[in-house]
């Protein structure tokens, strides 16, 4: 992953602020940067969603196509998770630089969505046993500036309520089924993503944790806990990250540290995307030129 | 070939010369917890986990499906233990190969991979000790060490990690609907215990070991091992 490579002193200096409960840039220990959204930035995709945290720069499409359903859940859609890390990023991710934590985060998106109430996967169902949509959702690493993990999970999330998918009808006939898709592009169904999870990273510093670590604040922890928190209070997913170890205790502050911080991160989340959503055709997009 | 002009043509990271230093020059050695000083041109260790192609029910899975992560787990939860800054220049090889999944694969494999490494020679400040944990669906018990029909039927999954003798959780990996941190707070206490349950009884049988050793060989002889391939049968 991109890193900074910081002297003992820096170092000293970051943790004795992050003792006093302020942080290099002027933060506490349970703040977020601010958060930039915006949502369906790339026409081409059933939903896409950009998000800005501090210099964390993420870019998610989600594409709907029609698949088979899988053997096991023969009555449900599913989504596959694809990261493609931009050697725009940092220059270690050029050629196959990026692929290794590529498929660390799509396998820790997986884990989240590892549970049936994040998403109604049945809505996804056309035929069961034929056909189903399949949610291609394509994760863009434009920029690293820390937290990559809680910055993609926001983006997802926000990209999975901009999504907007065709509704199709199934025919019946003697030569089998046909499938008819509606001929008004707005006759859409929208994903209901209430239970979505969002990841919350804390990263133990000393003896406190801080949520939103910046790529100088992950260089001074050896490890952090990193939970996914539904809005409703509920972790999903749980795992250690860094090559540290942690302090039984310490795991259960962190735990509730993040389900606060994470239901906090969920309602301003879902008020900036109603917000946005009411605006309709009428708001301005700002895209890149931002 | 054209250069690139915008990036400075020198090394993407530049370390001070201090780091250089062999470590073995100090005596002080770093805390567990805290930054291990290692030789920056040392190759980093690599650890494995690998699963038979027949190793579980149903239809053959395929080879690359979950093991990448499974990997950085076992790297992850093993990693604080070792003591790394003793071995500059050096590579450990730790692969676990998964023969038959009988439930809790990985809870096994880091208990196997922790004892191979004690069992090597090689210089731990702990040995690990991992269980798995599972729930059934709708609101159920948490489950010690399930097997593999309660594993496959359970909405929640964890495996923790723990360094017995220094309290230290080393590794946490887990998902599913476990409800409220409460609850999963409740699984990590009852997975540290099983931890600690488990300990006497993996010192038991490396003790055993050195014991058939030095039997078989009057004067213990000192083995170098680069590889060690800990065979998981879960």
């Amino acid at each position: 992953m991109a890193s900074v490579v910081l002297s003992e002193a820096e170092k000293v200096y970051i943790m004795h602020g992050v003792q006093e409960d302020l942080r290099v840039d002027g933060r506490g220990c349970e703040d977020y940067r601010c958060i930039e959204v915006e949502t369906d930035v790339v026409s081409n995709t059933s939903g896409s969603a950009r998000v800005k945290l501090g210099h964390t720069d993420i870019l998610v499409g989600v594409k709907a196509e029609m698949g088979t359903p899988k053997l096991d859940r023969p009555n449900e859609g599913y989504l596959e998770f694809f990261v493609d890390c931009s050697a725009n990023a940092t220059p270690e991710f050029e050629g196959r630089g990026g692929e290794e934590l590529g498929t660390e985060i799509a396998n820790t998106l997986y884990r989240i969505f590892n549970n049936e109430s994040s998403i109604d996967l049945k809505l996804l169902c056309i035929n069961p046993r034929e056909n189903c949509w399949v949610l291609y959702v394509d994760v863009l690493l434009l920029e690293c500036g820390g937290n990559l993990f809680d910055a993609i999970s926001v983006a997802v999330k926000a990209a999975l309520f901009n999504t907007r998918i065709p509704k199709v009808r199934v025919l019946e006939e003697e030569g089998g089924r046909e499938i008819e898709l509606s001929d008004d592009p707005f006759d859409c169904i929208r994903l209901n993503v209430d239970n979505v999870p969002c990841i919350v990273t804390l990263s133990k510093i000393g003896y406190r944790h801080i949520v939103d670590a910046t790529l100088q604040e992950e260089a001074c922890s050896l490890a952090s806990l990193l939970i996914s928190v539904t809005s409703r209070g509920t972790l999903t997913c749980m795992k250690k990250v860094g090559r540290g170890s942690l302090d039984p205790e310490s795991i259960f502050e962190m735990m509730e540290t993040g389900k606060r911080v994470g239901k906090l991160l969920h309602s301003s989340l879902q008020t900036v995307l109603d917000e946005e959503e009411k605006l309709g055709s009428a708001r301005k997009k700002v895209g890149f030129l931002g | 070939m054209p250069l690139d002009h915008r990036r400075v043509p020198g090394p993407e990271e530049s370390q001070a010369p201090l780091l250089f230093v062999p470590s073995g020059a100090k005596e002080s050695e770093p805390p567990p917890a805290g930054a291990a000083h290692r030789d920056p041109t040392a190759l980093q260790p690599l650890f494995e986990f690998r699963r038979a192609p027949f190793s579980g029910r149903g239809a053959r899975g395929r080879p690359s499906d979950r093991e990448p992560e499974l990997s950085l787990a076992l790297q992850e939860a093993l990693e604080p233990a070792v003591r790394l800054a003793r071995y500059p220049r050096a590579q450990v090889d730790v692969s676990a190969l998964l023969l038959q999944d009988g439930g809790s694969a990985l809870a096994a494999a880091l208990c196997a991979a922790g004892l191979a490494l004690a069992d090597a020679g090689i210089e731990l400040y702990d040995l690990v000790v991992a269980c798995a944990l599972c729930r059934a669906p709708s609101e159920g018990e948490w489950l010690l060490q399930p097997s593999e029909p309660e594993e496959r039927a359970a909405a929640a999954r964890l495996t923790v990690a723990l360094l017995p003798s220094l309290n230290q959780v080393s590794g946490l990996l887990g998902s599913g609907e476990g409800g409220p941190p409460d609850s999963w707070a409740q699984a990590v206490r009852l997975g540290l215990d099983g931890c600690q349950r488990l300990y006497p009884l993996l010192r038991q049988s490396l003790l055993r070991a050195v014991k058939r050793r030095t039997a078989d060989t009057q004067e213990p002889s000192e083995r170098e091992e680069a590889v060690e391939p800990p065979v998981v049968t879960a």
